[in-house]
Protein backbone atom coordinates (compact mmCIF):
# COMPACT_ATOMS: atom_id res chain seq x y z
CA UNK A 1 0.00 0.00 0.00
CA UNK A 2 1.36 3.85 -0.73
CA UNK A 3 2.07 5.30 2.41
CA UNK A 4 1.23 8.89 1.19
CA UNK A 5 -2.07 8.85 -0.06
CA UNK A 6 -3.28 5.41 1.09
CA UNK A 7 -4.06 3.84 -2.14
CA UNK A 8 -4.05 -0.14 -2.94
CA UNK A 9 -2.13 0.17 -5.79
CA UNK A 10 1.69 -1.15 -5.62
CA UNK A 11 2.60 1.69 -7.58
CA UNK A 12 3.45 5.27 -6.29
CA UNK A 13 2.48 7.87 -8.82
CA UNK A 14 3.64 11.12 -6.83
CA UNK A 15 5.09 14.04 -8.87
CA UNK A 16 5.20 11.97 -12.21
CA UNK A 17 7.68 9.70 -10.74
CA UNK A 18 6.84 6.46 -9.49
CA UNK A 19 8.10 3.46 -7.87
CA UNK A 20 7.31 0.25 -8.95
CA UNK A 21 7.82 -2.67 -6.93
CA UNK A 22 9.67 -5.61 -9.03
CA UNK A 23 11.27 -8.47 -7.44
CA UNK A 24 12.34 -10.64 -10.45
CA UNK A 25 15.30 -12.69 -10.98
CA UNK A 26 18.38 -10.82 -13.09
CA UNK A 27 18.63 -14.22 -14.73
CA UNK A 28 14.96 -14.63 -15.47
CA UNK A 29 15.36 -14.79 -18.76
CA UNK A 30 17.84 -17.39 -19.00
CA UNK A 31 16.01 -19.42 -16.27
CA UNK A 32 12.76 -18.92 -18.57
CA UNK A 33 14.95 -20.39 -21.51
CA UNK A 34 16.40 -23.11 -19.67
CA UNK A 35 12.88 -24.57 -18.59
CA UNK A 36 11.97 -24.71 -22.33
CA UNK A 37 15.49 -26.12 -23.49
CA UNK A 38 14.54 -28.59 -20.75
CA UNK A 39 11.07 -29.35 -22.29
CA UNK A 40 13.26 -29.70 -25.57
CA UNK A 41 15.18 -31.92 -24.16
CA UNK A 42 12.85 -34.50 -22.58
CA UNK A 43 10.30 -33.76 -26.18
CA UNK A 44 13.43 -35.32 -27.92
CA UNK A 45 13.33 -38.39 -25.42
CA UNK A 46 16.78 -37.61 -24.03
CA UNK A 47 18.34 -36.78 -20.75
CA UNK A 48 21.08 -33.81 -20.69
CA UNK A 49 24.20 -33.13 -18.84
CA UNK A 50 26.27 -29.91 -18.27
CA UNK A 51 29.79 -30.59 -17.47
CA UNK A 52 31.60 -27.69 -16.21
CA UNK A 53 35.64 -27.44 -14.96
CA UNK A 54 38.37 -25.79 -15.13
CA UNK A 55 40.37 -26.21 -19.02
CA UNK A 56 42.06 -29.11 -19.30
CA UNK A 57 40.77 -31.55 -16.29
CA UNK A 58 39.62 -33.91 -18.98
CA UNK A 59 35.71 -33.21 -20.03
CA UNK A 60 36.72 -34.00 -23.62
CA UNK A 61 38.97 -37.47 -22.58
CA UNK A 62 35.94 -38.33 -20.46
CA UNK A 63 33.34 -37.94 -23.49
CA UNK A 64 35.53 -39.94 -25.69
CA UNK A 65 35.63 -43.08 -23.24
CA UNK A 66 32.55 -42.58 -22.55
CA UNK A 67 31.55 -42.75 -26.12
CA UNK A 68 33.58 -45.52 -26.72
CA UNK A 69 31.81 -47.27 -24.08
CA UNK A 70 27.93 -46.33 -24.42
CA UNK A 71 27.77 -46.38 -27.98
CA UNK A 72 26.64 -49.58 -28.72
CA UNK A 73 23.75 -49.08 -26.44
CA UNK A 74 22.54 -45.68 -26.54
CA UNK A 75 22.49 -43.42 -29.00
CA UNK A 76 24.79 -39.95 -27.92
CA UNK A 77 24.91 -36.09 -28.83
CA UNK A 78 27.35 -33.19 -27.76
CA UNK A 79 27.60 -29.67 -27.53
CA UNK A 80 30.72 -28.25 -26.86
CA UNK A 81 31.42 -24.92 -25.44
CA UNK A 82 34.55 -23.07 -26.05
CA UNK A 83 35.80 -19.54 -26.91
CA UNK A 84 37.75 -20.48 -30.19
CA UNK A 85 37.97 -23.16 -32.35
CA UNK A 86 36.32 -26.53 -33.17
CA UNK A 87 38.91 -28.69 -32.13
CA UNK A 88 36.44 -30.19 -29.67
CA UNK A 89 33.66 -31.17 -31.43
CA UNK A 90 36.13 -32.57 -34.01
CA UNK A 91 37.55 -34.85 -31.73
CA UNK A 92 33.81 -35.78 -30.38
CA UNK A 93 33.02 -36.44 -34.43
CA UNK A 94 35.82 -38.38 -34.78
CA UNK A 95 33.82 -41.34 -32.74
CA UNK A 96 30.92 -41.24 -34.80
CA UNK A 97 28.42 -38.74 -32.76
CA UNK A 98 26.76 -35.89 -33.50
CA UNK A 99 28.79 -33.04 -32.09
CA UNK A 100 27.94 -28.99 -32.04
CA UNK A 101 30.64 -26.89 -31.61
CA UNK A 102 29.41 -23.07 -29.86
CA UNK A 103 32.06 -20.79 -30.22
CA UNK A 104 31.39 -18.00 -27.43
CA UNK A 105 33.93 -14.97 -28.78
CA UNK A 106 35.06 -14.62 -25.80
CA UNK A 107 32.22 -15.20 -22.98
CA UNK A 108 33.39 -17.57 -20.40
CA UNK A 109 30.59 -19.47 -20.01
CA UNK A 110 27.51 -20.87 -21.79
CA UNK A 111 23.87 -19.63 -21.19
CA UNK A 112 20.76 -20.77 -22.22
CA UNK A 113 19.78 -19.27 -25.39
CA UNK A 114 22.87 -20.39 -26.87
CA UNK A 115 22.36 -24.08 -25.70
CA UNK A 116 18.70 -23.16 -27.39
CA UNK A 117 20.56 -22.68 -30.69
CA UNK A 118 23.03 -25.84 -30.33
CA UNK A 119 20.19 -27.86 -29.72
CA UNK A 120 18.51 -27.09 -33.11
CA UNK A 121 21.79 -27.56 -34.56
CA UNK A 122 22.38 -31.18 -33.61
CA UNK A 123 18.91 -32.43 -34.39
CA UNK A 124 20.45 -31.27 -37.84
CA UNK A 125 23.17 -33.00 -37.56
CA UNK A 126 21.66 -36.25 -35.90
CA UNK A 127 19.39 -36.70 -39.13
CA UNK A 128 16.70 -37.52 -37.56
CA UNK A 129 18.22 -40.31 -35.17
CA UNK A 130 16.39 -40.13 -31.79
CA UNK A 131 19.47 -38.93 -28.81
CA UNK A 132 19.08 -40.76 -25.62
CA UNK A 133 22.27 -38.68 -23.63
CA UNK A 134 23.14 -35.33 -24.15
CA UNK A 135 26.37 -34.00 -22.98
CA UNK A 136 26.35 -30.12 -23.04
CA UNK A 137 30.44 -29.82 -22.63
CA UNK A 138 30.72 -26.27 -20.62
CA UNK A 139 33.72 -23.49 -21.19
CA UNK A 140 36.20 -24.18 -19.35
CA UNK A 141 36.18 -22.10 -15.55
CA UNK A 142 34.94 -23.05 -12.31
CA UNK A 143 33.31 -20.21 -11.94
CA UNK A 144 31.26 -18.17 -14.43
CA UNK A 145 29.35 -21.46 -15.05
CA UNK A 146 27.95 -22.38 -12.24
CA UNK A 147 25.12 -18.96 -12.46
CA UNK A 148 23.77 -19.97 -15.62
CA UNK A 149 21.07 -22.66 -16.01
CA UNK A 150 21.53 -24.44 -19.47
CA UNK A 151 18.33 -26.38 -19.16
CA UNK A 152 20.20 -29.72 -17.82
CA UNK A 153 18.88 -32.70 -15.99
CA UNK A 154 22.08 -33.34 -13.94
CA UNK A 155 24.96 -31.13 -13.30
CA UNK A 156 28.58 -32.75 -13.12
CA UNK A 157 31.86 -30.68 -11.91
CA UNK A 158 35.04 -32.42 -12.51
CA UNK A 159 38.43 -32.28 -10.80
CA UNK A 160 41.58 -33.28 -12.14
CA UNK A 161 44.06 -34.29 -9.71
CA UNK A 162 46.87 -32.44 -10.60
CA UNK A 163 44.48 -29.36 -9.48
CA UNK A 164 44.91 -29.83 -6.09
CA UNK A 165 42.67 -30.85 -3.56
CA UNK A 166 41.73 -27.14 -2.43
CA UNK A 167 39.66 -26.67 -5.50
CA UNK A 168 35.97 -27.18 -3.84
CA UNK A 169 37.10 -24.92 -1.11
CA UNK A 170 37.95 -22.19 -3.54
CA UNK A 171 35.24 -22.49 -5.88
CA UNK A 172 32.00 -22.86 -3.70
CA UNK A 173 29.54 -21.97 -5.84
CA UNK A 174 30.26 -24.41 -8.42
CA UNK A 175 30.77 -27.08 -6.48
CA UNK A 176 27.51 -26.26 -4.16
CA UNK A 177 25.75 -26.12 -7.49
CA UNK A 178 26.71 -29.91 -8.98
CA UNK A 179 24.84 -32.97 -8.39
CA UNK A 180 28.07 -34.92 -8.93
CA UNK A 181 31.67 -34.88 -8.52
CA UNK A 182 33.89 -36.35 -10.94
CA UNK A 183 37.57 -36.68 -9.41
CA UNK A 184 39.74 -37.03 -12.49
CA UNK A 185 43.03 -38.78 -13.58
CA UNK A 186 43.40 -40.77 -10.41
CA UNK A 187 45.73 -42.45 -12.59
CA UNK A 188 47.98 -39.47 -11.46
CA UNK A 189 47.50 -39.91 -7.98
CA UNK A 190 51.07 -41.35 -7.34
CA UNK A 191 52.55 -38.40 -9.02
CA UNK A 192 50.87 -35.37 -7.45
CA UNK A 193 49.71 -34.41 -3.66
CA UNK A 194 46.14 -34.87 -4.10
CA UNK A 195 44.09 -36.01 -1.25
CA UNK A 196 40.70 -37.71 -2.53
CA UNK A 197 39.73 -37.35 0.88
CA UNK A 198 40.24 -33.86 1.44
CA UNK A 199 38.52 -33.01 -2.10
CA UNK A 200 35.71 -35.09 -1.00
CA UNK A 201 35.46 -33.88 2.44
CA UNK A 202 35.43 -30.22 1.52
CA UNK A 203 33.06 -30.84 -1.30
CA UNK A 204 30.71 -32.65 0.93
CA UNK A 205 30.88 -29.31 3.80
CA UNK A 206 29.48 -27.14 0.84
CA UNK A 207 26.51 -29.87 -0.30
CA UNK A 208 26.27 -33.05 2.06
CA UNK A 209 24.51 -35.01 -0.34
CA UNK A 210 26.26 -34.62 -3.20
CA UNK A 211 27.68 -37.98 -4.85
CA UNK A 212 31.21 -38.33 -5.98
CA UNK A 213 33.55 -40.92 -7.96
CA UNK A 214 36.80 -41.45 -8.81
CA UNK A 215 37.91 -42.38 -12.32
CA UNK A 216 40.31 -42.67 -14.96
CA UNK A 217 39.67 -42.25 -18.32
CA UNK A 218 43.01 -42.91 -19.47
CA UNK A 219 43.56 -46.33 -17.19
CA UNK A 220 39.55 -46.80 -17.31
CA UNK A 221 39.74 -47.04 -13.48
CA UNK A 222 36.66 -46.48 -11.60
CA UNK A 223 34.61 -45.76 -14.82
CA UNK A 224 32.41 -48.61 -14.81
CA UNK A 225 30.75 -45.77 -11.83
CA UNK A 226 30.40 -43.52 -13.83
CA UNK A 227 28.61 -45.89 -16.49
CA UNK A 228 26.40 -47.44 -13.59
CA UNK A 229 25.28 -43.67 -12.94
CA UNK A 230 24.69 -42.58 -16.74
CA UNK A 231 22.75 -46.06 -17.08
CA UNK A 232 20.84 -45.15 -13.84
CA UNK A 233 19.66 -41.75 -15.40
CA UNK A 234 18.70 -43.70 -18.70
CA UNK A 235 16.68 -46.15 -16.66
CA UNK A 236 14.61 -42.89 -14.50
CA UNK A 237 13.53 -41.20 -18.10
CA UNK A 238 12.55 -44.44 -19.36
CA UNK A 239 10.40 -44.45 -16.21
CA UNK A 240 9.04 -41.66 -16.60
CA UNK A 241 7.48 -42.15 -19.91
CA UNK A 242 5.85 -44.80 -19.32
CA UNK B 1 33.74 -11.65 -16.61
CA UNK B 2 30.15 -12.61 -16.59
CA UNK B 3 28.77 -9.49 -14.75
CA UNK B 4 28.64 -7.74 -18.57
CA UNK B 5 26.01 -10.06 -19.68
CA UNK B 6 24.07 -10.22 -16.23
CA UNK B 7 24.39 -6.52 -16.44
CA UNK B 8 23.13 -6.43 -20.17
CA UNK B 9 20.00 -8.78 -19.10
CA UNK B 10 19.40 -6.26 -16.42
CA UNK B 11 19.09 -3.49 -18.98
CA UNK B 12 16.76 -5.12 -21.05
CA UNK B 13 14.08 -5.91 -18.06
CA UNK B 14 14.83 -2.71 -17.21
CA UNK B 15 14.03 -1.20 -20.38
CA UNK B 16 11.24 -3.69 -20.86
CA UNK B 17 9.30 -2.28 -17.98
CA UNK B 18 9.95 1.24 -18.52
CA UNK B 19 7.90 0.44 -21.90
CA UNK B 20 5.11 -1.49 -20.20
CA UNK B 21 4.96 1.55 -17.58
CA UNK B 22 4.51 4.16 -20.41
CA UNK B 23 8.03 5.53 -18.40
CA UNK B 24 10.34 8.19 -20.19
CA UNK B 25 12.93 8.17 -17.96
CA UNK B 26 14.50 5.44 -15.34
CA UNK B 27 15.66 7.72 -12.70
CA UNK B 28 16.60 4.63 -9.97
CA UNK B 29 17.46 1.07 -9.92
CA UNK B 30 17.69 -1.55 -6.95
CA UNK B 31 19.14 -4.00 -7.26
CA UNK B 32 20.22 -7.66 -4.56
CA UNK B 33 23.40 -9.30 -5.12
CA UNK B 34 23.40 -12.20 -2.88
CA UNK B 35 26.97 -12.66 -1.76
CA UNK B 36 27.47 -16.21 -2.87
CA UNK B 37 25.82 -14.94 -6.49
CA UNK B 38 29.03 -15.15 -7.93
CA UNK B 39 29.24 -11.74 -8.99
CA UNK B 40 31.89 -8.83 -8.30
CA UNK B 41 30.24 -6.13 -7.35
CA UNK B 42 32.51 -3.20 -8.72
CA UNK B 43 32.57 -5.20 -12.49
CA UNK B 44 28.79 -5.51 -12.17
CA UNK B 45 28.29 -1.52 -11.78
CA UNK B 46 31.30 -0.62 -13.96
CA UNK B 47 29.36 -2.65 -16.88
CA UNK B 48 26.11 -0.97 -16.11
CA UNK B 49 27.53 2.30 -16.08
CA UNK B 50 29.00 1.50 -19.73
CA UNK B 51 26.12 -0.15 -21.33
CA UNK B 52 23.19 2.21 -20.03
CA UNK B 53 24.92 5.00 -21.82
CA UNK B 54 23.89 3.28 -25.17
CA UNK B 55 20.00 3.70 -24.18
CA UNK B 56 18.18 6.66 -23.84
CA UNK B 57 15.44 5.99 -21.19
CA UNK B 58 18.57 4.71 -18.78
CA UNK B 59 21.03 6.84 -19.50
CA UNK B 60 20.80 8.63 -15.95
CA UNK B 61 19.95 5.33 -14.16
CA UNK B 62 21.65 5.33 -10.83
CA UNK B 63 22.02 1.58 -9.94
CA UNK B 64 21.89 1.00 -6.16
CA UNK B 65 23.07 -2.14 -4.91
CA UNK B 66 22.02 -3.88 -1.75
CA UNK B 67 24.63 -6.97 -0.66
CA UNK B 68 23.49 -8.95 2.08
CA UNK B 69 25.96 -10.13 4.65
CA UNK B 70 26.97 -13.88 4.19
CA UNK B 71 25.45 -16.94 5.98
CA UNK B 72 27.01 -19.75 6.48
CA UNK B 73 26.09 -23.03 8.73
CA UNK B 74 28.83 -24.83 10.34
CA UNK B 75 29.08 -28.54 9.36
CA UNK B 76 30.80 -29.32 12.75
CA UNK B 77 28.19 -27.47 15.28
CA UNK B 78 25.39 -26.67 12.96
CA UNK B 79 25.07 -23.05 14.44
CA UNK B 80 24.39 -20.70 11.61
CA UNK B 81 26.96 -17.55 11.70
CA UNK B 82 26.94 -14.45 9.66
CA UNK B 83 30.05 -13.02 8.87
CA UNK B 84 30.54 -10.39 6.53
CA UNK B 85 33.31 -9.90 3.96
CA UNK B 86 36.23 -8.23 4.94
CA UNK B 87 36.83 -4.66 3.35
CA UNK B 88 39.99 -4.97 0.71
CA UNK B 89 41.79 -2.70 3.15
CA UNK B 90 41.37 -5.36 5.98
CA UNK B 91 42.14 -8.39 3.59
CA UNK B 92 45.87 -7.20 3.67
CA UNK B 93 45.90 -6.59 7.25
CA UNK B 94 44.07 -10.04 7.84
CA UNK B 95 46.70 -11.62 5.87
CA UNK B 96 49.45 -9.93 7.30
CA UNK B 97 47.87 -11.61 11.05
CA UNK B 98 47.41 -15.01 9.53
CA UNK B 99 43.71 -14.63 10.59
CA UNK B 100 42.47 -14.58 6.36
CA UNK B 101 40.72 -17.82 6.97
CA UNK B 102 37.63 -17.61 8.40
CA UNK B 103 36.05 -20.03 11.49
CA UNK B 104 33.31 -20.79 12.85
CA UNK B 105 32.66 -18.36 15.61
CA UNK B 106 30.95 -20.52 17.84
CA UNK B 107 33.63 -23.61 17.62
CA UNK B 108 36.34 -22.32 16.38
CA UNK B 109 35.57 -24.81 13.31
CA UNK B 110 36.63 -24.02 9.68
CA UNK B 111 34.23 -26.10 7.91
CA UNK B 112 31.97 -23.57 7.08
CA UNK B 113 29.55 -24.16 4.03
CA UNK B 114 27.34 -20.76 2.54
CA UNK B 115 23.30 -20.79 3.35
CA UNK B 116 21.51 -19.35 0.65
CA UNK B 117 23.21 -15.73 -0.82
CA UNK B 118 23.11 -16.98 -4.49
CA UNK B 119 20.01 -14.15 -5.11
CA UNK B 120 20.12 -11.73 -7.95
CA UNK B 121 17.30 -9.28 -7.94
CA UNK B 122 16.02 -6.26 -9.72
CA UNK B 123 13.90 -4.81 -6.59
CA UNK B 124 12.75 -1.66 -7.17
CA UNK B 125 12.37 1.00 -10.23
CA UNK B 126 11.80 4.66 -9.98
CA UNK B 127 10.52 6.01 -13.20
CA UNK B 128 9.28 9.25 -14.77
Amino acid sequence: MCDTCGCQLHEHHHHDTKVVEVNRSLLEANQKQAESNRHHIEHMGAVAINLISSPGSGKTTLLERTIDELKASCSIGVIEGDIETERDADRIRAKGVPAVQLTTGGACHLDAPMVHGGLHVLEHFAKGRPLDLIFIENVGNLVCPATFDLGEHRRVVLLSTPEGSDKPAKYPATFKSADLMLITKVDLLPHFDFSVEEAAGQARALKPELEIITLSATTGDGFAGWLAYLRGLLAQRTAHEH
Amino acid sequence: MHELSLARSLIEQILALAAEHRARRVNRVVVTLGPFSGVVRDSFEFGFNILKQEQEPVREAVLELETPDPEYVCRDCDKVAVIPFPRQSERLELARCGLAAKKCPWCGSNRLSPRGGTELILNQLEME
